[in-house]
């Protein structure tokens, strides 16, 4: 059992979380009315750091196939319409594009560009978006994913988990959620991922050096830098956005700990001691 | 486990792994690089097991969607227009516990059954031959003086069963469903790692074949599964391909089936309408008899014996078999094996048989209670055996197979459990496949399957293993200390009412 059997189970509770976030609204008005007769999905993904892409098949796989007619497909739990997935590791995207094709219901996808590898960096998406627009024209993403991402983020001159965030809140729709998962930094968390898990065989289950300790990020750090984060993401060239930035804003986190033999549980309060999903809503 | 590509086998090899290995070589390709017909599940077999399955998938509005498919080698469309005179009735017969019959309400095929050829039981009386200690299964100890005795289980007619499965997969509607009847799987390999398209080298591919008369430019000759489901029986070829070894053995047992008719009953029961299942274990004779209710007057036998004594008791004469089967519910265990031996006279002039007038001269002289009424009559051509054995595959769940019913486990019919052991398979499976779908799971991978096995195995390795064990327990002859342990601890479960409790909680599902 490698370290991607951990990773693969935490995923059913990735679409739990985030089925939990739209339940209290998405960036799509016509879903959020109670008469809703429009049931199909119309929600747009991006999977920030999609790796070999665990995520991102799972989530291409709740797209409806063009074959079976839209409109009689019920509403998937995650409303995904198209998800774009990007990592800035070559091998990585190769070989999630090599695992795609032997799904034939997401290699069509994939042939049809619902489902979308990219091999760039977010900040190549973020510049895409400004070619020809204002600076602060919305994003185009109604939900955008960063699962098991914020924990391998360098702090220095150029780059810092603030900035990264920002970029991440800057291609997301007024309305739509950044949903994602991570490790905070304490003492059970050091003995868990630095100590256990990067031991030698056969305790450990990761590469020395797959997680650094000091990076780790607390949900106290995490929504000061979101909130911060979206006040940045509304500045213009000209003036600068203040706290009616926030208005509108939620805030969710929720704790996980992993069981061996049971897999992955929420488990309230555990945020503070290790894994924790957490998401946050930009007001309309 | 079969060749497959290390791709398949994900949980188990990390992506860095992975990439050092050569994927999707087209080793195992087969001879046509055609695209296969692509499903999402394909079920093999359509006895309850397979039909139940599939009707589970079309009821639950997240799986409904699932493009599936279905192979049976009979012709379904006999089991549709399937019917008998409200008299007759067939001797496949199966007792369907609570559980079974809350699966089938769920999924909409209840509604579809007969239920005037059902009947629900509220009794079982079983006893030792041997010994004489005996245990009553009642609800009487949880239900109160003022209602009705609870069901302990259900008889139904397992064509009864196939064919409400069949209208409640009909009324689903045509849409994103196969059904291929009078049809064989003639052959299962991986799929092709396809140039211009996916890559299914570790996709079961199926070729089918029409069996006798089906139109052959009806058939599509190649189907590709998600989700391989082996609901074909003990010698299942889905098993097979997926290398999954199984354990067993033969009994050296036949089970005698046959649908009689009964005399009315002296005693009237009370509450009024109850209805009583009957089980004698006769361990000289190498089994139990069991008479259980169905409408009316009549009843189904199960007889677990001996091959010889099996084929004895089916060279009788009508009258000849009634007196030994009213023998084995009353008479001491020598007097059994007498009779078990006698001469059949060459002419049946006399109007009583020899097994009537020594059924009656001996019955005169053995004490017995609560034994069910006299057999009268059997029907016509009813009497059949079937030879009794015990398997059960090593796991149920391989890279995109799943195996239900029979093709996971065969198991002693003394407490009617199989079909419910398969009925329970299918609803887990159902669950899991709607689990998966909803997140985004791939319904054939080893992680949205193992939830299956790791429900089902255990449970029908301690229902088979107890059937197993009170097959041996009463196989014992004579008066010795194994039959005064059994008995005793019969006695005992019999008086201590939470431990019967218990046991039917169990029994029930």
């Amino acid at each position: 059992m490698g370290p991607s059997r951990v990773l693969h189970l935490m995923n059913p509770i990735r679409h739990e979380f985030i089925t939990s976030c739209l339940s209290e609204g998405t960036s799509q008005p016509q879903t959020s009315s109670p008469t809703n007769t429009n049931k199909n999905n119309n929600l747009h993904y991006l999977d920030v750091g999609c790796g070999g892409g665990i995520f991102a098949e799972s989530l291409a796989r709740t797209i409806p196939s063009s074959s079976s007619s839209n409109s009689n497909h019920p509403q998937t739990p995650t409303q995904a319409a198209s998800i774009t997935a990007i990592d800035p590791t070559t091998t990585l995207i190769k070989i999630a594009r090599d695992h795609a094709r032997t799904d034939p219901k997401v290699d069509a996808h994939l042939r049809s560009g619902r489902f979308v590898y990219k091999n760039c960096t977010l900040e190549d998406i973020v510049a895409q978006q400004k070619q020809g627009e204002p600076e602060t024209t919305p994003g185009k993403y109604d939900v955008v994913t960063l699962f098991e991402v914020l924990e391998h983020i360098d702090t220095n001159a150029t780059s810092s988990p603030l900035s990264f965030l920002t970029n991440c809140l800057r291609v997301l729709r007024p309305g739509g959620w950044l949903i994602g998962s991570t490790i905070s930094r304490s003492l059970p968390s050091f003995l868990v991922n630095q100590v256990i898990a990067e031991a030698p065989w056969p305790i450990g289950v990761v590469p020395r050096g797959t997680h650094e300790w000091r990076k780790f990020v607390n949900p106290g750090e995490l929504e000061g830098w979101v909130q911060e984060g979206l006040m940045r993401s509304s500045d213009g060239a000209a003036e600068r956005a203040g706290s009616e930035a926030l208005q509108g804003m939620r805030w969710k986190c929720a704790g996980v700990m992993y069981f061996p033999g049971l897999g992955w549980r929420l488990v309230d309060g555990s945020e503070d001691w290790g894994n924790y999903f957490w998401a946050v809503r930009k007001g309309v | 486990m079969r060749p497959i590509p290390r791709s398949a086998l994900r949980p188990y090899v990390c992506p860095s792994c992975r990439s050092s290995r050569t994927l999707g070589r087209r080793r195992f390709a087969s001879q046509s690089d055609q695209v296969p017909d692509i499903y999402d599940v394909v079920c093999v077999g359509g006895g309850p097991a397979g039909l139940g399955l599939l009707a589970a998938l079309r009821a639950s509005p997240v799986t409904s969607n699932l493009r599936v498919a279905l192979i049976e080698t009979q012709d379904l469309q006999k089991a549709r227009s399937w019917k008998l005179d409200s008299h007759q009735f067939s001797n496949r017969v199966s007792s369907l516990t609570p559980a079974s019959v809350s699966f089938l309400q769920r999924i909409g095929a209840w509604e579809h059954l007969d239920t005037d050829r059902t009947l629900p039981y509220q009794e079982m009386q079983v006893w030792d031959g041997e010994t004489d200690s005996r245990i009553s299964f009642d609800w009487s100890m949880e239900t109160s003086p003022f209602e009705d005795l609870r069901t302990v289980a259900t008889m139904t007619e397992n064509s009864n069963l196939v064919q409400a499965l069949l209208a409640r997969i009909a009324e689903s509607g045509d849409e994103n469903i196969s059904i291929f009847s009078n049809t064989t799987v003639s052959s299962i390999e991986n799929g092709a790692d396809l140039i211009e398209g996916p890559d299914l080298s570790a996709w079961p591919v199926l070729s089918l074949a029409p069996t006798g008369l089906a139109p052959s430019s009806a058939t599509p000759p190649r189907i590709a599964a998600r989700l391989l489901v082996g609901a074909d029986g003990i010698n299942s070829p889905v098993r097979r391909f997926a290398d999954i070894q199984t354990d067993g053995w033969d009994y050296n047992r036949h089970g005698i089936v046959a649908t009689l008719s009964l005399a009315d009953l002296e005693t009237p029961t009370f509450p009024v309408g109850t209805r009583t299942a009957y089980q004698r274990f006769l361990p000289s004779l190498g089994g139990p008899i069991a008479l259980l209710p169905l409408p009316g007057n009549h009843a189904t036998l199960v007889w677990s014996t001996t091959v010889e004594n099996a084929a004895y008791l089916k060279s009788l004469p009508p009258k000849a078999f009634i007196a030994m089967v009213n023998a084995a519910f009353r008479l001491s265990m020598p007097d059994l094996k007498y009779m078990m031996r006698m001469e059949q006279p060459a002419t049946t002039s006399a109007s009583e048989t020899p097994h009537e007038d020594e059924l009656s001269w001996r019955v005169q002289h053995t004490e017995f209670s609560r034994v069910p009424p006299m057999v009268t009559g059997v029907q016509e051509g009813s009497v059949a055996s079937f030879p009794l054995r015990f398997r059960h595959a090593s796991t149920y769940i391989s890279p995109r197979v799943a195996l239900v019913g029979d093709a996971a486990h065969v198991i002693h019919p003394l407490a009617g459990q199989g079909l419910n052991l398969g009925l329970g398979d299918v609803a887990s499976l159902s669950k899991s496949i709607e689990y998966s779908v909803n997140h985004g799971m791939d319904v054939g991978d080893l992680l949205s399957l193992e939830h299956y096995t790791a429900d089902r195995w255990a449970t029908n390795a301690k229902i088979g293993g107890a059937c197993d064990v009170l097959h041996k327990l009463y196989n014992v002859p004579g008066q010795n200390p194994v039959a005064w342990a059994r008995s005793f601890g019969l006695d005992v479960i019999d008086r201590l009412p939470f431990v019967k409790a218990f046991l039917m909680r169990n029994a029930e599902g």
